[in-house]
This record gives C-alpha cells, sequence and structure tokens, in this order.
C-alpha cells in the first residue's frame, strides 16, 4: 500500500514538475549500494564534498571518476598527483572531527580496519552518509570501483574502469598464473620483520605470478617473524618494500646470509610499496612488476 | 591556627564551620579556573568559531555548521576531560591517604591494567566502542577484585600488603597487555596504543563521569576530618575513635570506582592523579577537607586544558592527551617541589 501511495504521489509530483528532466522517483533513491560492512548506502544527490579517509580510498574516488569531488583526505594521500593538494583532516589512525565536520562533506568513504571505530561510529551519528571500504581481493576493488561510481553517479567510466581492471588481472593470470611455482618471502618490514599471510593482497598479486607466500599459512595477516624462520623456509626470490618509493636498502642485510637461495641467485627484488600494498587499480601495475621479477628468477633456475 | 582563634574554646575550634572558613578562597580560585579552562575548551579547536557566532550558538543559535562543532563535537567533550581528570585527581588523592605512599597513583594497585586489557581485547575482536567500554569497566573491576580478594588473604592486611598485592597484580596485567600488543593485527596497534596513551576520543558521553564526580564531591567530603586523622597513621586514628579497618576498605571500593568510571570514558591517562593532588599539597597544606574538592576541580581544569591543546597543536593531526598531561604537569610540578624547600 505505502509504495503505491508513494508512486502515486510520484507520479502526481511528475506531472506537477511538468517539463523538468528526470522522474522523481528516481531522484529520491537515486542511488544506493552495500558497502564492505554490509551497510546500505544511499545518496539523493551525486556527492559534491566527499571526504577520503585513507590513501586507497582516495585513489579508489580519483579511479571512480569522483576525484574532483574530493574535499578532504588524510595524511599520505600521494596518488594520483592531484590527491598531494587536497586539505588534509587529520591522519588515518586520528581524524580532527572538527576539521571533517567544517568541510560538511555529504559523503564519505571510511576505511573498516584502519580508521578508529569510535571515530567511525561518531561520523555515522553525526548523519553524514558514510560508505565503509574494505577489499580484501581483487574482485573487491573493481566492486569498490562500481559503488563509487554508483554513488558519485560517474558508473559510465566507474565501471568501464572496473571491467579494464578485471581483464588485465585476468590477463596477467593467464600469462604467469600456471608457471613454476617460485617460493617467495614478502618483506613488509624490517624493524620488526613483518611479512603477510595468504589472506593479504600482496599474497593473492604473488599467487598470480605463480609465486607462493612461504608465511602464506600463518595465522595472522601481517605475522611478525625471525630471521630464523626466513632461513628455514628458504625462499627463492625475497621482495621488499621500503621506507620510500626507490628505497631498496631493506634488502642488502640479506646478504649476508649465503645460505639462502634467494641470495645465492641474486633473486632480491624491490616494488614500490604503494602499487601493491594498497587496494586500488595500481595493483595492475604492481602485479605486472612483481610476476616480470619472478620470471627472472624463473630464468636464474 | 590563627591568633585571632586564640580566644575560641577548643571545641569551637573544632568546628567545621570555622575551619572551612579558610577553604572559599582557594576554592573559588580554583572554581575560577575551572569555569575558564572548560570555556576554553569549547572556545578553541582547529576549526576557528569566531567570538561572536560562539555566543550565538551558546545562547541558542548560529549556524547549523557551528552548533554541531561547538555542541556535538567540543562540549561533550570539554565537559569529559573534565570529569574524568576532576575523578583521577581525587581518586589519587584518596590512594595516597590510603597506601600512605608518595607514589601512589589512581593505577598503583593495578586498576588500569586490568580496564586496559579488557578493553584491548575488545579491540582485537573488533567490537564496537560501546563494548570496548564495558569490556574496560569489567576488567577494572575483576582487578579490583582480584586484589581485594589476594591482599585480604588468610593473615593480616596493611597498606603494604594492599601496595603489593597491587603492584604485582599490575605487573602481571603488563605482561598480557604487551603479548596483546606482540600478536596484534598491525592495523589495530595505533587505536590501542591510543587507549594506553588515554584519549578523550573515546569518550562518548560525558554525562556518565560527571554524575560520579558529583556523587564523589558529595560522600567524598565529609570523610576530610576522619581521612586527615587517617593520614597520620592508623594506631592514632584508632586511639581517636575513627573506624580505621571500614574507613579503609570504603576508600579502597571507592578510589577503584571512581579510577573505573575514569579509565571506561577515556583510557588509562596517567599523570593527573599522581601529581594534581601533590601540587595542591605544596601549594594548600595537607588538609584533606580541602584537598579533595580542590583536586577535582584543579584535575578537571588541567585535563580540560590539556585535551584542548591535544586536539590543536599539530591539528589536523591529533595527539594522545596523556602526552600534554605530562607535559603540562612536569614542570609545573617540579617548580612547586623547588619553591618548597
Amino acid at each position: 500500500m505505502a509504495t503505491r501511495h508513494r508512486v502515486l504521489a510520484a507520479v502526481i509530483a511528475g506531472a506537477v514538475a511538468g517539463g523538468f528532466a528526470g522522474s522523481p522517483v528516481t531522484a529520491a533513491e537515486r542511488a544506493c549500494v552495500t558497502d564492505d560492512a554490509d551497510r546500505v548506502v544511499c545518496l539523493d544527490t551525486p556527492p559534491e564534498r566527499i571526504i577520503a579517509l585513507s590513501p586507497g580510498a582516495t585513489e579508489l574516488l580519483f579511479a571512480a571518476g569522483a576525484g574532483e569531488q574530493i574535499v578532504g583526505t588524510v595524511s599520505y594521500s600521494d596518488y594520483p598527483p592531484e590527491a598531494k593538494d587536497i586539505p588534509r583532516v587529520g591522519s588515518y589512525k586520528r581524524l580532527d572531527m572538527e576539521v571533517l565536520v567544517a568541510k560538511q562533506p555529504d559523503l564519505v568513504v571510511g576505511w573498516v580496519s584502519g580508521n578508529p571505530t569510535e571515530q567511525l561510529e561518531r561520523i555515522d551519528a553525526l548523519g553524514v552518509t558514510l560508505y565503509l571500504s574494505e577489499p580484501r581481493d581483487f574482485d573487491d576493488v573493481a566492486t569498490t570501483l562500481e559503488r563509487l561510481g554508483t554513488l558519485a553517479d560517474t558508473s559510465d567510466l566507474a565501471q568501464a574502469r572496473a571491467q579494464a581492471f578485471r581483464e588485465e588481472i585476468a590477463a596477467i593470470r593467464e600469462a604467469h598464473g600456471d608457471a613454476d611455482p617460485v617460493r617467495v618471502f614478502y618483506q613488509v618490514w624490517p624493524d620488526p620483520l613483518m611479512t603477510i599471510n595468504d589472506d593479504h593482497l600482496i599474497s593473492q598479486a604473488a599467487a598470480l605470478c605463480g609465486g607462493e607466500n612461504v608465511f602464506g599459512d600463518l595465522a595472522s595477516l601481517t605475522p611478525r617473524i625471525d630471521e630464523e624462520s626466513v632461513l628455514a623456509r628458504d625462499p627463492e626470490a625475497i621482495v621488499a618494500g621500503g621506507m620510500g618509493e626507490a628505497d631498496a636498502t631493506w634488502l642488502d642485510p640479506w646478504r649476508r646470509f649465503d645460505s639462502l637461495e634467494a641470495v645465492r641467485k641474486d633473486n632480491l627484488f624491490f616494488v614500490p610499496p604503494s602499487s601493491i600494498q594498497r587496494p586500488t587499480p595500481r595493483l595492475v601495475e604492481g602485479s605486472r612488476l612483481l610476476c616480470e621479477q619472478l620470471e627472472r628468477a624463473r630464468e636464474r633456475r | 591556627m590563627s591568633g585571632a582563634e586564640g580566644g575560641v574554646s577548643p571545641a569551637a575550634a573544632a568546628r567545621p564551620a570555622i575551619g572551612s572558613g579558610r577553604f572559599v578562597p582557594p576554592l573559588l580560585a580554583l572554581l575560577c579556573l575551572a569555569v575558564t579552562s572548560v570555556l576554553v575548551a569549547v572556545a578553541l579547536g582547529s576549526v576557528r568559531v569566531p567570538p561572536a557566532e560562539l555566543w550565538a550558538v551558546l545562547t541558542g543559535d548560529g549556524s547549523p555548521l557551528h552548533r554541531t562543532l561547538v555542541l556535538e563535537l567540543r562540549a561533550p567533550r570539554a565537559l569529559a576531560a573534565f570529569a574524568v581528570g576532576g575523578l583521577l585527581a581525587v581518586a589519587g588523592a584518596l590512594m595516597q591517604v590510603l597506601l600512605r605512599n608518595p607514589l601512589a597513583d589512581p593505577y598503583v594497585l593495578g586498576l588500569s591494567g586490568g580496564a586496559a586489557v579488557g578493553a584491548l581485547a575488545a579491540m582485537l575482536a573488533g567490537l564496537g566502542a560501546a563494548v570496548v567500554s564495558g569490556f574496560a569497566f569489567a576488567g577494572a573491576l575483576l582487578s579490583t577484585v582480584l586484589v581485594f580478594g589476594l591482599a585480604h588473604g588468610t593473615g593480616s592486611w596493611t597498606p603494604t600488603r594492599l601496595l603489593l598485592t597491587g603492584v604485582v597484580v599490575a605487573a602481571g596485567w603488563g605482561a598480557v597487555i604487551t603479548f596483546m600488543l606482540a600478536v596484534g593485527p598491525t592495523e589495530r596497534l595505533p587505536g590501542m596504543l591510543y587507549w594506553l596513551m588515554g584519549d578523550l576520543t573515546y569518550a562518548r558521553t560525558p554525562w556518565v563521569a560527571f554524575a560520579v564526580l558529583g556523587a564523589v564531591c558529595v560522600l567524598v567530603i565529609p570523610l576530610g576530618r576522619s581521612l586527615n586523622v587517617l593520614a597520620r597513621g592508623p594506631l592514632q586514628a584508632a586511639a581517636l575513635g575513627v573506624p580505621v579497618r571500614a574507613l579503609e576498605w570504603s576508600i579502597y571500593v571507592g578510589a577503584s570506582l571512581i579510577t573505573a568510571v575514569a579509565v571506561t570514558t577515556a583510557g588509562s591517562i596517567g599523570f593527573v592523579g599522581l601529581v594534581v593532588p601533590h601540587m595542591l599539597r605544596l601549594v594548600l597544606g595537607n588538609d584533606q577537607r580541602l584537598i579533595l574538592p580542590a583536586a577535582a576541580l584543579a584535575g578537571g581544569a588541567l585535563l580540560a586544558l590539556a585535551d584542548t591543546l591535544a586536539r590543536t597543536m599539530i591539528a589536523p593531526e591529533q595527539l594522545p592527551v596523556g602526552v600534554i598531561t605530562a607535559l603540562l604537569g612536569v614542570p609545573t610540578f617540579l617548580y612547586l617541589l623547588y619553591r618548597s624547600r
């Protein structure tokens, strides 16, 4: 009944509105998507003032065609280059709620595991539309692009980008997925020594290239380990991120362990961390680079 | 006693009215400081709200944005900071009397450790802010009961025994906390560290802490005289007719509950509970009838001001308030201590 009344009201309203473009029914419920926390997020009008609460969310919004509308983001949002000029609302670990509210956002894209829960709850309680993001695999990246596109009314572009991303990832899988496995150790951080397990996107990227994460079976997403366990699992290749985007010094300490197969064959590789540690379309570049490196390791057999 | 009271009979001199007369000026001064601190906390933030706009908001007017900033973000947080600071300072003053130890603070008996284990466990499980508070409160109570039961034991009870039990239980909690930080997922570490350092971001509503602060002031201040006697030693107190054992246990339970509410509201904020009572004693003398209400006001003012700095110093980046309480408190305390020689 209620629905029929609403349709009736809409029809009347539509008749009154006459020549204006767009049907009032679709205007009232213009865009609804389900976010990564299984909440339904709806917007009546395309957002004009978006705040992204992680560097990854900033990249995803730009890729989905909504970069122009971002009015605030957090520290370390450095890609694409335009993102560097967006005003900051604090760091992802602690947001400055006053600055955030003063920007009067009509959409906030939060990061479930990165932002403080109590601050996300506060944003929601203040009545700001909140999309919670937590892409865990390649398909989540594509889906997030599509959803952000739906919310921002840039669906055409976002869907094209999502489709291109899926195809490129599929092409990489096609080219390398069935190659001979290379046993890989990915170093997230040197002190304490940290790696990733198979649930992590980086491990999924390695699997795409026929890489086999030697610490994939550990329980924690980013386990802290010791050098002995690296020696014990004797990886064929060691891949490291770094402090900067071109700082490969983290690899040098491994060279003193001649017993490591990766050291003997000089399979010590560097991947710029932001291209592989962030769940964004740039994973294509990061994965390609990683695949080339693992291919080089295969050639050195 | 001043010369003016020389002609008054001893019975009259003991009347609270004459004693409390001296307390009015310092308490009025601290009340002014307290009100000022809360006003400063409401007026300042990382976004500038012009004084005229601020006045409009406070008188029920103003733009929606400024109303949100002042009434929904700043005011609850400023009041929560004040209430938590007051609670911690009163709890610290009580613990120092109870244990007759100048190093005692609200956390010395392991209460913050228990609360931290509860809060961090809830964070590790990825639960919401309300559950984190609930777990923290449960952890604080568990620790209180544990220390109470163990210190009670079978033998006689002394402050030293209570202190030792508390310190060792605290060390145990410390080990559990370190373990949780070591195995916890990396992405949850910042939140856990901020909780351990104490941060008013966790304060969702100031009213619980404020109600408890009000109740504490009403309940504890009449005990001032007995506490004064107790501070001189349990034998003297017993000789003067103070029910020592009952008083000691009620201080312990009371101070623990006060601290539990404070820790549940804003994490384990250090320093306020240790240093504010000492500062006040250096300036005002060691009369618990004055020190307890003064601690409520001064502790509140210190934390409200410290939180304002934490929000604004390197805005939009946010600091945990524990950093600021120590940065403000250490030089002030050292100056007072140096001057008092």
